[in-house]
């Protein structure tokens, strides 16, 4: 094998792999074991911090949905907040249950995602068929209520939202939530190989997780119990009743048990809100989608649960209508690089793809 | 928090910019930079989230903020520090908050800034790029790409040199 007697072997896992999505990690081994592993990032690097300097609000608003792609509702949810706090606009509580009932969903939808990638990096691809496909009942929601499918085009926009709900969505949405129930059911089904994957791969302590920068479910996974919807609710967070699942080993199956459990309480979120849709404007009144507005001499910073961990963006005005400076700071940047460096390191080369999906990782968010 | 507010305030000389919800934003020198993370780092703000720069090019400097939170307190604390734009250089926080390293490795790529005695700054999104730190305001890069991409005499492309 060790032709020119080399102790290790070097090789690339990704970009072109099918379970790493846009990004690489360079791999270094020593029979099965893995001694040294180091992220490679930098292939959806679109420059959007940069950008976002030459666009103005409404601009930005669309840019946003790009950050991630898995999650846009999300991305457009915080830079609205930034931009809104920024300048004092009002929102409509009828906006804010909207904002908060599309964010849960697009929490979901993301979760089926990564347990769709995750039972396919442990060898069983009919769960990825099966996530998908009830990820799609979503998908058909959020065309109805944004008019897109992935990528809403700012729906959520600074001043609250571009359209009004559809008439009798509701109805809707409850039966999309009843066939999430099923899927989850199904990902409940204890499957013996999957236990033998996942338990006890990949271990991330709390001390670990906090020294490097680990947020949300894979910080819950390893045992603090921090969201930013609970510590610093946004948006009407502190009128909902919700618990944050918490588990304490830290391994590939308790993140995965996490985000299980997560997606029952993004459902029972959504259950408390669709009936108590209060009336009201959807897009503050003074406001007027396109005609831009000037940002103040002033600067923000705020943060934001997402489905992967905690999503920020920063902002600095400077009297005229593009900002002076954004800056984004994603989970996954954190995940995909020291964390995931960290856990690859003595572990074994089939657990790679099951580390690296176990992370809920989102190239998109890291690269920017 | 205040009581916190105020022992940074003596003790480094810090200069409390304004409060906001749960955010402090606070000024201290590059020198002080280094004392006042380990000191706040004992008092529980022990979560690095993110590390921002912006270049200014009226005064000459780049600002750098670290934003870093208190898990406990449910409070942030937002530090500005300057340095100079001419010689970007601070020293690194990665040794008290090691999460911290990637982010300063980011911002040496974008903004050229050099943060002494962080372990790892090589190149993290741009693969073999020749030109300057490409986030910083002297940076153009429209002009850059017309004049590395594009040619004056081609027909084609000549329509991007004219509206500048």
């Amino acid at each position: 094998m060790n032709k020119d007697k080399k102790e290790y072997q070097e090789f690339l896992f990704g970009p072109a792999h099918p379970g790493s999505g846009n990004f690489s990690v360079r791999i270094k081994l020593t029979g099965e074991m893995v001694i040294e592993a180091k992220s490679d990032p930098g292939y959806l690097h679109r420059g959007f911090e940069k950008l976002m300097e030459y666009r103005d609000i409404w601009q930005n608003a669309v840019l946003s949905d790009r950050i991630c792609v898995f999650e846009p509702l999300a991305w457009n949810l915080i830079f609205a907040e930034a931009v809104e706090k920024l300048t004092d606009i009002e929102v409509s509580k009828k906006a804010k249950y909207i904002r908060v009932i599309l964010v849960e969903l697009s929490r979901i939808q993301s979760h089926l995602i990564w347990f769709g990638a995750l039972s396919s990096a442990t060898g069983f691809d009919t769960g990825l068929k099966i996530a998908f496909g009830y990820r799609d009942y979503i998908l058909d929601l959020f065309s109805a209520l944004t008019g897109g499918r992935i990528y809403p085009a700012g729906y959520i926009c600074p001043g609250g939202l571009r359209r009004e709900l559809p008439q009798n969505i509701e109805g809707r949405i409850l039966k999309v939530l009843g066939k999430i129930e099923q899927a989850i059911s199904y990902f409940e089904e204890e499957d013996p190989i999957f236990g033998v994957r996942t338990k006890g791969i990949g271990i991330l302590k709390l001390e670990d997780a906090i020294r490097l920068g680990a947020t949300g479910p894979v910080l819950r996974a390893s045992g603090l119990k921090d969201d930013v919807r609970k510590s610093e609710p946004y948006e009407i967070y502190q009128e909902i009743d919700f618990n944050l699942p918490v588990l304490k080993n830290g391994d590939a199956y308790s993140r995965f048990k996490v985000g299980l459990l997560e997606m029952k309480e993004s459902i029972k979120i959504i259950k408390q809100l669709l009936n108590k849709i209060p009336s009201g404007d959807f897009l503050n009144k003074k406001l007027k989608v396109g005609t831009t507005f000037n940002l103040p001499d002033k600067e923000i910073y705020l943060r934001n649960e997402i489905a992967r961990g905690e999503g920020a963006v920063y902002i600095k005005g400077n009297s005229g209508p593009n900002p002076e400076r954004v800056k984004i700071k994603g989970p996954s940047f954190l995940h995909l690089i020291p964390v995931l460096e960290f856990l690859l390191k003595g572990a074994e080369v089939a657990d790679i793809p099951v580390i690296y999906w176990s992370l809920n990782p989102c190239p998109a968010d890291m690269d920017r | 928090m205040k009581d916190l507010i105020s022992k940074i305030r003596a003790k480094f000389g810090a200069e409390v910019l304004r409060k906001e919800e749960n955010q402090f934003w606070i000024k201290v020198s590059r020198e002080n930079l280094l004392n006042v993370c380990l000191f706040i780092k004992d008092n529980s703000f022990e979560f690095f989230s993110s590390l921002s720069a912006v270049d200014i090019l009226e005064k000459n400097i780049i600002e750098l903020i670290y934003h870093i939170w208190s898990k406990e307190k449910k409070i942030g604390l937002n530090i500005k520090t300057e340095i100079d734009r001419e010689t970007p250089k601070i020293n690194s926080v990665s040794k008290i908050y090691n999460s911290s390293q990637i982010h300063e490795r980011e911002i040496h790529e974008l903004f050229g800034v050099i943060f002494l005695g962080n372990p790892d700054l090589s190149e993290l999104f741009l693969e073999d790029w020749p030109g300057p730190p490409p986030f910083l305001k002297s940076f153009d890069w429209r002009n850059y790409i017309r004049e590395k991409f594009y040619s004056k005499g081609n027909k084609k492309e000549k329509g991007y040199f004219d509206n500048r």
